[in-house]
């Protein structure tokens, strides 16, 4: 693998190597250094509410089982059998006690658990030979909770999520706790588009500068109460602990009156006075901002946004989207998008919010549909041997000497935390750059290797990634002669 | 056939924004090809294809009822017996026709950037069957729809796969749409958006 230093360098000065988003040699280097040890979001608790209840998601090419166990706990369960690695479920979603390979018929508890192996004693010598007790379907390294959102990292020593949330917590709450009861998600929908997936997720951190150009459409149909997409440039980008996203300039008021004008009516109001500290309250009632797109490192994303959704009626309707860019390929990218909602809406607030999400967000979204085709443009453009020499310019907020164009907003204009200010620029897609820069040249360890059904074989130690890792290979023949 | 009642209720019935949704169900065995409702409703679903195929959409518009459903559930891969292959509550599309209308008028605007340049589309529907009512002026008609889509010169074309049960209502002047479920063959659709209808 060629020495990406100086690659990663230009990215640090905002200049970025414009082949980053079609390289086959960068896509494996994220593989190895930066989805094997972020946390990923995979599912949210109210995708699986019953005891049994499933859902399976990817990370990459390795799928999870993601389940609610008979004693309610949520489990991450890599989705190969022990034997001979059949994957053990086959479905994406559905309720079940039990998942029992379809290959020799080892079967499994939603836990995990081992419960049934075919002829233990005639094939195996029973427990001598293969210790069934306590073997489980591996789980996945981390796994972490915060407001319902699951995520899990194949690092074992990642840290605490709420660690690497940070500051961005603050955010998150705005999208997924509006009651005591939180969100309920419904989707995921899913397509793929031939782009990179950072594009879409240095998009919804902070490119509030390509929406007067990419959805004028949108504006013109009436979509939108705003007469201007231009609009935009009134609000905030912040970057708050691992994530940053946009706001909205609201219009004079109190609390109440802009939580009115983006649509949510006065029950949901007062529960979101009762749910959220004074600070996140300030940020709207005080300051006057609204949440809107935001992305936390290193692919998920989320959408907050309030168009018209029905004819003649000048009323609009707030919705929220939550969204994962799962990387395919150095060129492609499976989106999955959800939809959802407070848990404590009404039935009729719900559907009129959804209806909302369709026409605006997901694969049938007016307003996405049209950033998809940007991204698709860039990412075939981006393999070409003339995009190794172009560096494009992410410096937008910048001057030459590295100066700010605008000057953050102090505690006094802004209630929240992080590094935020008014107006059109780059900061948080340099942000999220800069930690995929970190990751890249950060060496991955080999991870421990696990051992089934024998104690005499240790799991190998973790080494640098650089050497050859111990071959798994070697630990066959311990095995064998053991049992031999 | 995909859009087969669940608990004597449709998939419109079920979906969330179809409340409004006409509730006319088929009858009987299906029509004979040289059946003179058959006929009327193959030539209704192919004249509509040509002017999908040519994103004449206000003309497509023109044949859609006011009270009209156009439902694209999410399909989902769940284990025999389970019970369901749609994703509970969410759609690709559930719309009225005032949302289709919006997507109509969006193509109009000169900004909808990602069918301009347009796509070169090509409905291709087939599997015609078509069934009575217990309303002489509705009928229901099945159809299977392959749509071929390419853009620009560089990407590989998408294809989609879908069935399709209409719901056709006779008026003064011809038939309309007035019901459309749309059961895609993909949980995870390979095109970049859906710009198009199906
Ligand atoms: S591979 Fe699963 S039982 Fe053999
Ligand atoms: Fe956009």
């Amino acid at each position: 693998m060629t020495d990406q230093s100086a690659v990663l360098q230009d990215v640090r000065q905002g200049m970025i190597p414009a082949h980053i988003y079609n390289d086959k040699e960068i896509f494996d280097l994220e593989k190895e250094r930066l989805f094997s040890r972020s946390w990923l979001f995979v599912a949210h608790e109210s995708e699986v509410p019953e005891a049994g209840d499933y859902v399976v998601r990817r990370v990459l090419e390795d799928s999870f089982i993601i389940s609610r166990d008979e004693k309610g706990e949520i489990r991450a369960m890599f989705n190969m059998c022990l034997h001979r690695g059949m994957q053990v479920c086959r479905a994406e979603m559905g309720n079940a006690s039990h998942f029992r390979c379809p290959y020799h018929g080892w079967s499994y508890r939603n836990d995990g658990r081992i419960v049934g192996l075919p002829f233990h004693q005639e094939a195996f010598g029973g427990e001598e030979g293969f210790r069934k007790k306590g073997q489980t379907l591996l789980p996945a390294p981390s796994l972490g909770i915060y407001n319902g959102l699951i995520f899990i990292s194949l690092d074992p020593d990642a840290q605490p999520l709420e660690d690497f949330l940070g500051d961005f917590k603050f955010y998150l709450d705005y999208y997924t706790k509006q009651s005591a009861d939180g969100i309920e998600l419904r989707g995921p929908q899913r397509w793929r588009i031939k782009a990179n997936w950072k594009i879409g997720a240095e998009n919804f951190a902070g490119d509030m500068y390509h929406t007067p150009q990419t959805h004028t459409s949108v504006v013109e149909i009436g979509l939108f109460r705003e007469p201007k997409a231009e609009k935009r440039k009134d609000g905030t980008t912040y970057w708050a602990g691992n994530g940053g996203g946009t706001t909205y300039k609201l219009p004079e008021g109190g609390l109440e009156d802009r939580l009115r004008y983006v649509g949510y009516p006065d029950e949901m109001i007062e529960r979101m006075k009762g749910q959220w500290s004074q600070q996140q309250l300030d940020v709207i009632g005080k300051d006057g901002f609204m949440i809107s797109a935001a992305s936390l490192f290193p692919n998920m994303s989320f959408v907050h946004n309030w168009p018209r959704v029905e004819e003649g009626s000048d009323e609009v309707l707030p919705f929220i989207s939550i969204r994962q860019w799962q990387p395919i390929s150095e060129n492609e990218t499976e989106v999955l998008s959800w939809f959802a909602v407070d848990k404590n809406a009404s039935e009729e607030y719900k559907a009129l919010s959804y209806k909302a999400y369709l026409m605006c967000f997901g694969s049938g979204g007016m307003f996405e549909q049209d950033d998809v085709e940007n991204w698709v443009s860039l990412t075939n453009t981006a393999a070409g041997s003339m995009a190794r020499r172009l560096l494009l310019n992410g410096r937008m907020g910048l001057l030459e000497n590295g100066e700010n164009v605008v000057e953050p907003l102090t505690p006094e204009q802004y209630s929240g935390p992080g590094s935020t200010r008014v107006g059109y620029s780059e900061y948080n897609q340099r942000e999220l750059l800069l930690r995929w820069a970190d990751h890249l040249e950060r060496p991955a360890r080999a991870a421990a290797q696990l051992h089934v059904g024998v104690d005499s074989v240790s799991a190998a130690p973790a080494a640098c990634a650089t050497e050859t890792a111990p071959d798994a290979a070697a630990a066959v023949p311990a095995m064998t002669s053991q049992e031999a | 056939m995909t859009a087969t009642p669940v608990n004597g209720m449709t998939l419109s019935e079920q979906s969330v924004l179809g409340a409004h949704a006409p509730r006319t169900q088929r009858t009987g065995q299906s029509l004979p090809f040289n059946d003179e409702l058959h006929l009327q409703a193959h030539r209704w679903l192919v004249d509509e294809a040509y002017l999908l195929d040519a994103q004449d959409y206000d003309e497509w518009l023109a044949r859609v009822a006011d009270d009209v459903h156009y439902l694209m559930p999410v399909r989902v891969t769940t284990a025999l017996g389970a019970g369901y292959s749609t994703s509970p509550g969410m759609a690709h599309l559930d719309e009225n026709k005032y949302s289709l209308s919006r997507r109509v008028a969006r193509f109009a605007t000169e900004h909808a950037w990602t069918e301009d340049p347009p796509s070169r589309l090509r409905h291709y529907v087939t599997n015609v069957r078509t069934f009575r009512t217990e309303k002489a002026d509705e009928i229901v008609a099945e159809s299977a729809v392959l749509l071929f889509r390419s853009r620009g010169d560089v990407g590989e074309a998408a294809t989609v796969s879908a069935g399709r049960e209409d719901l056709l209502r006779r008026t003064g002047t011809g038939w309309e749409l007035a019901r459309r479920t749309i059961m895609l063959d993909e949980s995870v659709i390979r095109m970049q958006n859906l710009a198009i209808f199906l």
